[in-house]
């Protein structure tokens, strides 16, 4: 029955957004007539109102619903949204100080003379205009007016010029910062969140481990790393659209000519592209460039974004006096300022004011501080004045905001009545029982996604179909794919939906300024070709994924909050990265273990020394162990093409025996309430289903082959001796270091160690006759600080003996000083070995650990070295098949 | 809604409209009977509507009362003024809507910001000097800055925007730029940063696209799908967005408001009868309680102008003079 309302709900929802009404209440709106249609539907033929219902009854889901949309603003965790209201600020705000016309103007002249110049220059500010303002309305309109009449009248096809425009309009959508990255990253982080149950719920059925280990868990996401993810892909996109354009003029040139410009090419001339091109290109990179070095949120970098906005129009906007630059200037100067004292001094407010120090840097910041506010109120006040700007900018923000928003939660409220019904379950019922794995499902999403492009806008798609799919796609772990490649490639097929006829917004905004002599048909011939192109790009991301993944797991592992070397997720490139450094210098490595095992250690005490030999010898272990992880590997991938078949069809015939005995024991359940007289008939009918199922369970168990239990076993054994592998060598590469890194540490610590000889000696007539609490206090006072020497330790627990005795209550001198001797002993013994291992024995632990830190010391470095990084950055970036585990 | 006096152009006469206009106005005397009826429930111990059939509680029975008035109210209204045109009645309800708006932004900017300063005196232990030591011990309590800080300066945003005529919560862009910038210049310039200033943040940028909603719809702002919608003639576009209305618009913001206000433990209810605050306890701003009102405050201010829209609807359905006219927003 509830599938009857789930295409009642479907049905409600494509004919409330058929007829108009505003999407954001029309989803909502459908959702609770729906739930309460099945409520009154299931009172009157059912006596439950629940009756209709997935799982769960009305009020349940309802709450669900309006508790999912309060979470838009109420959980924490959702606060990169915040950042959306910042940048459509900062967009209108530069669509209002006409950095488009500007730009688009120099830029014609600039690369005019190139074949296709007219073209690229366009697809160029596109890019530009994307990384600001990122609004598709008004870059397509702002090229519609100023440069399609230009590459008209300069003969360019038609198809070519409206197509140009159109899809470098749409960039706004894949170039960061844009709204629909952070809208796809909050949906994603919560698809991750489900995604990461399901394929646990998965592995638990598959291996019976109730836990299962996190390198095996999906990867989830942030605005900022969608962003990180989605730059390459969108210069790509970029580079892609030129190259079209270029080898199109140069086919045919009379199509896409050059186009010189008339004035020179003189001082003033560059002086004017220098004043254009570098207020956008200093805003992008103050943007884009805090989130791309992990300094600043993407909401702080929005708040920079919207200020640096503001200071451009206050400049912009009014009329040339010599004042105009004045506010901006202020503001530069700030900036100047702060760099300096955030350089020069300490600028640790907290820090100052609890712990003291130099305030200058402190006073230099409120200066700068106070500037740059001065600048931002002398600016927002011009803006104000003029044309009302901001008060035009504000109310444009306030209805963007909303509309992105309000759609936001209405879809929350769609997503419960979704999953009231089971919808969620049908829909990862199909894409499961479709034949080929991840990439058909994969396949189908985008395809439906493109459908819906033709009709929906990007909101809506966002909200309403990623929650159902992306979670079951991410899950796969086959595929293993990461979440932020899952986004861009989403972002990157939604942006398709501005360019498809006959809904794209992108077109209907050029035809809305285009001149009549452009035929509508012509704008649809010309944005073919750039379909074309971005299903190009699709497909070129889609197959090599490192393209998204890279750049933000590069900025995660150099970033001031990476993870350390011993994070499980990085250890088998880790490994990898180690086999490659030791095949190149093995010798070195293998001729410095040598070395330090033959160091003479018998000055050391014994535990040291023993330490240390057993140190040498791990290190001399975990190179062969090394090569044996790479061999274990290689049998497992050998025997996988062999094992892989009969997994799939194995796994597959288990999970159609667990859907069986999950009917099965549902109707059991059934059957157990059944109690009463009356129901014998209708308990013996369900009795006689359940056998049914069990024997149906039973066929499907006998045709799993008979060798299954061989191979599988045969594999595990090989997954096994892997795991069993790289444990051997992580235990020996962790022991070759620890012991001579504490050694170092020890020694490295003399000095403070021989400072304290003398408040020692001085110690023994206080213990003899001082008073006994400022004894005590004494003896504390130097134990603490023996404590804080590496290596004397013993020596300390012996001052703690003596303070023992020292207290007031149980005064014993003479225990005290008996204690008070053996610390002043084993100091003596241990300043003898402390000189000799001074000497050669540091250096060649030292050098020990330097021929070591980069391979098999790498594990028990604070953080990673940078070379290390970025090959693991590369190493991770792919996708790895992770499914023989499950 | 906006700052042209339209009505003002507009005859309050036409032709009679008896039935939308009986539904459009009692919508609006339920949802204040609903309101005043929640305030009995939660703070006077009120037993909820279900004792009237139970017949638990005789107290009910006020409640009830209180609905019944309001229908007749509506009616009486409606027979008083049987001639009265639905773009006047429309845009008079959208102004008092404004009005209601306007006020809950002056509200939520004085309590940003009183509340900022307390929550930064707090964090930094500065309570003590400032204030005697009752009220500073006071001043760490969400009981007490709920009641005797918060509910003051709401009630002169009350008055404040009686006197004012501007949108007021477009404002609210503007100031979560601020609030979000002056993070970044603590942050970057001093390494200094507290829960409060993101919990500052996050109060007005929930404020902004919850309060802006109304304005947007009036203004037609809000996303359609315009496959077919865009070839339909006024009259035909007026029936869609009358039903709709009611059957989409109105329908959700009544069960935001049942299922939020439905009961004392309800989803909005219990945080603000209990003057919720945020997970970061003092070291944030108190001001929790009053996020979750945003919800209630976004339902009912919906709730009045889908009725000023249903009214311009219906009007433009019978072809009635004075119709707006919107240009599609720019994404």
């Amino acid at each position: 029955m509830e599938l009857l309302f789930l295409a009642i709900l479907v049905l409600l929802m494509a004919a409330a957004l058929g007829s108009g009404f505003p999407v954001a209440f029309a989803l909502p709106g459908s959702a609770i007539i729906t739930i309460v249609l099945a409520a009154v539907s299931g009172y009157l033929f059912n006596g439950s109102v629940d009756a209709y219902f997935h799982s769960g009854g009305p009020q349940q889901w309802l709450t669900a619903g309006v508790t999912n949309l309060r979470g838009v603003y109420w959980e924490v965790e959702r606060d990169t949204l915040i950042a959306i209201p910042l940048f459509i600020f900062m967009g209108i705000m530069l669509q209002r100080s006409k950095i488009a016309e500007d730009l688009l103007v120099t830029m014609a002249r600039l690369f005019g003379p190139v074949p296709g110049g007219l073209g690229i220059s366009v697809v160029f500010v596109g890019a530009l205009l994307a990384a600001t303002t990122g609004i598709v309305g008004a870059t397509v309109v702002a090229m519609g007016l100023i440069s399609l009449p230009a590459m008209l009248r300069n003969n360019y096809s038609q198809p070519l010029a409206t197509g140009t425009i159109a899809a470098s309009g749409t960039l706004g959508q894949i170039i960061p910062p844009s709204i629909v990255l952070i809208i796809l990253a909050d949906q994603l982080a919560s698809a991750a969140d489900q995604a990461s149950t399901l394929r646990k719920v998965l592995h638990k059925e598959a291996t019976g481990e109730i836990s299962m280990p996190s390198i095996f868990d999906v990867t989830s996401t942030s605005a900022g790393e969608m962003f990180l993810g989605a730059f390459v892909p969108g210069i790509l996109l970029v580079l892609i659209y030129m190259a079209y354009i270029l080898i199109f003029a140069i086919i045919r040139p009379k199509s896409a000519p050059a186009v010189h410009y008339e004035g020179d090419w003189d001082a003033r001339f560059w002086g004017n592209v220098v004043l254009t091109l570098v207020p956008p290109l200093a805003l992008i990179f103050l943007v884009l460039g805090s989130i791309i070095s992990g300094i600043a949120t993407v909401n702080q970098a929005g708040a920079i974004g919207a200020a640096g906005a503001l200071i451009m129009a206050g400049y912009r906007l009014p009329e040339d006096r010599p004042s105009t630059y004045f506010p901006a200037l202020l503001a530069i100067a700030a900036m100047v300022l702060i760099a300096f004292s955030l350089s020069a001094y300490n600028m640790n407010v907290k820090a100052i004011m609890v712990n003291g120090g130099d305030p200058t840097g402190i006073y230099l910041g409120i200066i700068a501080t106070v500037m740059l506010l001065i600048s931002l109120l002398w600016s927002g006040i011009r803006v104000l004045n003029i044309g009302n700007t901001l008060r035009e900018v504000m109310i444009e923000t306030s209805k963007t905001t909303s509309l992105v928003f309000i759609i936001l939660l209405g879809a929350a409220m769609l997503t419960a009545a979704f999953r009231a019904f089971g919808g969620e379950d049908l829909v990862r019922e199909f894409l499961n029982s479709l034949p080929g794995g991840f990439w058909t499902q994969f396949i189908i999403v985008m395809a439906v996604i493109f459908v819906l492009g033709f009709f929906l806008d990007f909101i809506e798609i966002a909200v309403v179909v990623v929650p159902i799919v992306a979670p079951i796609l991410m899950s796969d772990p086959q595929a293993n794919i990461t979440a932020v490649w899952l986004g861009v490639m989403i972002g990157l097929n939604i942006q398709t939906s501005f360019l498809t006829p006959p809904f794209g917004f992108a077109l209907f905004y050029l035809r809305g300024v285009a001149p009549a002599i452009v035929k509508t048909v012509q704008i649809y011939k010309g944005v073919i070709a750039f379909i074309i192109l971005q299903l190009v790009a699709l497909a070129i991301v889609g197959y090599y994924p490192p393209l998204v993944n890279y750049l933000p797991n590069r900025v995660s592992l150099l970033g001031v909050t990476a993870p350390p070397p011993r994070n499980p997720k990085m250890q088998v490139c880790l490994e990898e990265y180690v086999r490659d450094k030791v095949a190149v210098d093995g010798s070195t490595i293998r001729a410095a273990i040598a070395t330090a095992q033959g160091l003479d250690l018998s000055a050391l005490p014994k535990r040291l020394a023993s330490d240390l030999s057993g140190a040498f010898d791990s290190a001399d272990k975990a190179l062969p162990a090394l090569d044996e992880i790479f061999q274990a590997e290689a049998a497992v991938n050998a025997a996988a093409p062999e094992y892989r078949p009969f997994w799939q069809t194995v796994r597959n015939l288990q999970k159609d025996m667990r859907k069986l005995e999950e009917q099965a024991e549902n109707l059991r359940k059934t059957i157990r309430f059944l109690r009463n007289a009356e129901d014998t008939t209708r308990r013996d009918a369900l009795e006689v289903r359940v056998a049914k199922l069990e024997a149906q369970r039973d066929a499907v168990e006998a045709t799993i082959p008979a060798e299954w239990e061989d191979q599988h076993t045969t594999f595990t054994t090989l997954v096994n001796a892997e795991d069993k592998a790289r444990n051997i060598y992580r235990r020996a590469a962790d022991d070759a270091v620890e012991a001579p890194m504490e050694f170092l540490a020890v020694i490295d610590a003399n000095e403070a160690f021989f400072a304290l000889e003398a408040e020692l000696t001085a110690l023994e007539q206080v213990i003899a006759t001082g008073e006994p609490a400022a004894a005590e206090e004494a003896v504390n006072n130097l134990a603490n600080q023996f404590g804080s020497v590496e290596g004397a330790g013993d020596i300390r627990s012996a001052l703690s003996k003596v303070r023992r005795s020292m207290r007031a209550s149980s005064l014993d001198r003479v225990q005290a000083a008996e204690d008070y001797a053996d610390a002043v002993q084993s100091f003596g013994e241990q300043v003898i070995w402390r000189r000799a291992a001074e000497g050669e024995i540091r250096a060649g632990v030292r050098a020990y650990m330097e021929a070591l830190s980069d391979t098999i010391g790498s594990r028990q470095q604070t953080r990673l070295t940078r070379e290390q990084a970025l090959d693991i950055a590369a190493c991770s970036a792919s996708h790895r098949d992770i499914s023989l585990n499950f | 809604m906006s700052t042209t006096e339209d009505t003002e152009f507009l005859s309050p006469y036409g032709a009679p409209a008896p039935i939308v206009r009986y539904f459009g106005w009692s919508m609006l005397a339920l949802i204040a009977a609903f309101l005043i009826n929640n305030v009995l429930i939660v703070a006077y111990d009120f037993p909820t509507l279900k004792a009237a059939f139970d017949g638990s509680d005789g107290k009910v029975w006020v409640l009830v009362a209180i609905y019944v008035l309001a229908l007749l109210l509506a009616g009486w209204w409606i027979n008083r003024t049987p001639d009265r045109a639905l773009r006047y009645e429309a845009r008079k309800i959208s102004r008092f809507n404004a009005y209601l708006i306007r006020a809950c932004f002056f509200a939520v900017l004085f309590v940003g910001l009183a509340d900022g300063v307390i929550a930064f005196l707090r964090v930094e232990g500065l309570l003590p000097q400032l204030f005697s030591e009752n009220i500073a011990r006071e001043l760490i309590r969400a009981r007490f800055i709920g009641p005797i800080i918060h509910m003051p300066l709401v009630a002169l945003g009350f008055v404040l925007a009686l006197f004012t005529r501007s949108l007021g919560f477009i404002w609210l862009a503007l100031m979560i730029v601020v609030a979000e910038l002056l993070i970044v210049i603590s942050r970057f310039v001093f390494s200094y940063e507290q829960g409060f200033m993101g919990d500052l943040v996050r109060y007005w940028y929930a404020a902004l696209f919850l309060f802006a909603s109304a304005y947007t719809l009036l203004e037609e702002g809000h996303v359609r799908v315009d496959v077919l919608y865009a070839g339909f003639n006024p009259r035909r576009k007026g029936r869609v967005n009358a039903v709709g209305s009611i059957l989409l618009g109105m329908v959700t913001m009544w069960a935001i408001i049942l299922i939020g206000l439905g009961s004392k433990q309800a989803l909005i209810n219990s945080p603000v009868a209990n003057f919720e605050i945020t997970q970061g306890g003092t070291a944030g701003m108190f001001i929790k309680y009053q996020m979750a009102a945003f919800l209630a405050i976004f339902a009912i201010t919906m709730l009045i102008q889908f009725v000023s829209y249903l009214f311009e609807a219906v009007a433009d359905m019978r072809d009635e003079p004075g119709r707006h006219e919107h240009a599609a927003i720019s994404h």
